[in-house]
């Protein structure tokens, strides 16, 4: 039996990542998973002049809600059946779950009382979470990177580093802005059913007004209130980065680490 | 028991010109909860290297105390000093000096002990592992089995470590003892009495009035948020009445006693005397010694009794 003490549990951020290391290596196999069957069904599409048809047969309704413009590109295949939905989707579950257990979780499962006794400021715990919420959602994004930038070739899947980056970073930062939110909400309610429930819907209905807006004539004024619509609404696949909407992104999470730790901070923790 | 060396210390060490040296300090703290409950205008000192122990029942209030002073939950009005800090403005330099167990303990169950006992040794200023093994050995636990898989006794153990490691100068316990087996107990009473011993402060609530009897130097009553009372558990002694049987050779006289000044009953059946006494027992031993008595039993209160005799009967 070793008789010393474990090196990996100096800090709160140390054994959040901790505590989560077995959940993440699951979200990890899963995108993993999803990756691989997405870019083994590419080749029998790349090039394939017959489904290029078939696509443009689509309704124009259809073909925006869906975004399966060039379909049969490299950038086109991942903008429909990754970008549009799954992979943000993925990221931002994982992030909405671990983002409400970090406070709310905490506090529910009665850790958060020894944790609140050591000299340790509530800022500083909150802001130790924040930083593994956003460790793992680095982790999963990176992943993806990796596999569609790295293996996606060997599947015939050509797609340039600015633009795939910009989407993986729109991705993650639209979940690390929807986790953070989780957190808020976990922070100042101590429930994380409800901080999980109304993040989810509110990452809902910002999908649905950037995806609507190119159909609704009268929603498009209103697509910049969606974080959907600054991560991947605008393309990067196709325009790359665009400096303006990342600005937009990282000053929201900013906005919302602010709040997660003035809720947290002015919380009573009774029982 | 209350043994009469910890008496003397207690009236040595702990004059009047103390008022100082308050390691805890609460003045006029309400705090209500928005379901209703919370404590009401509660003032209390505690001084350094005392043992004070908190009593009361179930949701009287206790637990919100222990949590105002640790900076979980804010009073509504009144002021809280704790090493004479502020204890909103200054809590992570007070924390810095406090030991604390919840009353309803959890730990982080994908943890080891190890773990969590690594992991708040880190917090708490870096405390050296080889602090922190003593502890452990002493209470003989299990550190390397997942914490899902511990017993209760086991649970609380790795809460005790965690408190009691480092030496911090003040110890908040929320019922300590509350559903453990009789050894766990006494070993929390070890950990009080060496704690005490080293002067260091020590704050403990509990239901139980007998434990907190046997630990604690002064005692709080606290009642539907209410502090009703503070005494020293040897004053509680000494206003308390103790009951007497007295077995003599033939049927005694009734008025055998009725001498006494804190005479409160008296009854004979057959051959004995029953009496009822509060207050000093020197003069009932002298006057007893006077008679020919052939048993003699005298059953010293438990602080239950203490308290009720003392709150039934007003005091002027």
């Amino acid at each position: 039996m070793p008789r010393s003490a474990p090196r990996n549990l100096h800090s709160v951020f140390e054994r959040s990542m901790r505590e989560v290391r077995r959940s993440l290596l699951g979200w990890l196999v899963g995108i993993v998973g999803f990756s691989l069957i997405m870019l083994s069904i590419f080749p029998t599409i790349h090039g394939n002049a017959g489904f290029a048809q078939l696509i443009n047969a689509y309704p124009e309704a259809l073909r925006k809600l869906f975004d399966v413009s060039d379909y049969t590109t490299g950038p086109g295949y991942l903008r429909s059946e990754v970008f549009s939905f799954m992979a943000p989707l993925l990221l931002a579950i994982f992030a909405i779950l671990w983002g409400a257990d970090l406070t709310a979780g905490e506090e529910e499962r009665r850790t958060i009382d020894t944790l609140l006794a050591t000299p340790v400021s509530r800022q500083r715990v909150v802001a130790e979470k924040w930083l593994a919420l956003a460790t793992a959602v680095g982790v999963l994004a990176l992943a993806l990177e990796v596999l569609l930038g790295v293996v996606g070739p060997l599947f015939k899947l050509h797609v340039g580093w600015a633009p795939l980056s910009a989407a993986i970073i729109g991705s993650g930062l639209f979940a690390l802005s929807f986790g953070t939110l989780s957190m808020a909400i976990g922070a100042g309610t101590g429930s994380r059913g409800f901080a999980r429930g109304v993040s989810a819907a509110v990452a809902v209905v910002m999908y649905l007004i950037s995806t609507l807006s190119q159909l609704v004539e009268w929603l498009k004024p209103w697509r910049w209130t969606s974080l959907w619509y600054h991560a991947l609404g605008f393309d990067p696949l196709s325009h790359g980065f665009n400096v303006g909407h990342l600005l937009v992104l990282v000053a929201c999470v900013a906005v919302l680490v602010v709040a997660a730790i003035t809720l947290f901070t002015r919380r009573d923790f009774s029982n | 028991m209350w043994s009469s060396m910890k008496a003397q210390a207690l009236d040595t060490n702990r004059g009047d010109s103390l008022a100082s040296s308050h390691v805890m300090e609460l003045t006029n703290v309400s705090k209500r909860y928005r379901s209703g409950g919370g404590v009401a205008d509660v003032s209390l000192s505690i001084n350094q290297g005392e043992v004070f122990g908190f009593l009361g029942p179930n949701g009287a209030g206790k637990t919100t105390i222990i949590r105002l002073l640790l900076d979980l939950i804010r009073p509504n009005t009144g002021e809280i000093k704790l090493f004479g800090l502020d204890s909103r403005a200054d809590s992570v330099a007070i924390r810095r000096r406090i030991g604390y167990i919840p009353g309803d303990l959890g730990l982080y169950e994908r943890l080891t002990p190890r773990e969590i006992l690594t992991h708040f040794a880190y917090l708490r200023d870096k405390i050296p592992w080889s602090k922190v093994t003593p502890l452990i050995d002493e209470l003989d636990l299990e550190i390397d089995k997942p914490v899902r898989t511990l017993s209760k006794g086991n649970r609380q153990k790795v809460g005790l470590v965690a408190a009691f490691m480092g030496d911090p100068e003040l110890l908040l316990l929320d019922e300590p003892t509350s559903g453990l087996d009789p050894l766990v107990q006494q070993q929390i009473h070890e950990l009080v009495r060496r704690a005490a011993f080293e002067g260091r402060t020590v704050f403990l609530s509990s239901h139980i009035l007998s434990e907190v009897g046997e630990m604690a130097e002064r005692v709080g009553l606290i009642r539907a948020g209410q502090l009703i009372a503070v005494e020293r558990v040897v004053d509680l002694a000494k206003r308390s009445s103790h009951l007497i049987d007295i077995s003599f050779e033939s049927p005694p006289d009734p008025n055998f006693l009725s001498s006494l000044e804190g005479l409160r009953s008296a009854s004979v059946v057959g051959n004995q005397l029953r009496a009822e006494v509060s207050g000093d027992l020197n003069p009932v031993i002298a006057l007893i010694a006077t008679a020919h008595v052939t048993d003699l039993s005298i059953r010293e209160p438990g602080l239950e009794e203490m308290f009720l005799t003392f709150y039934e009967q007003p005091h002027a």
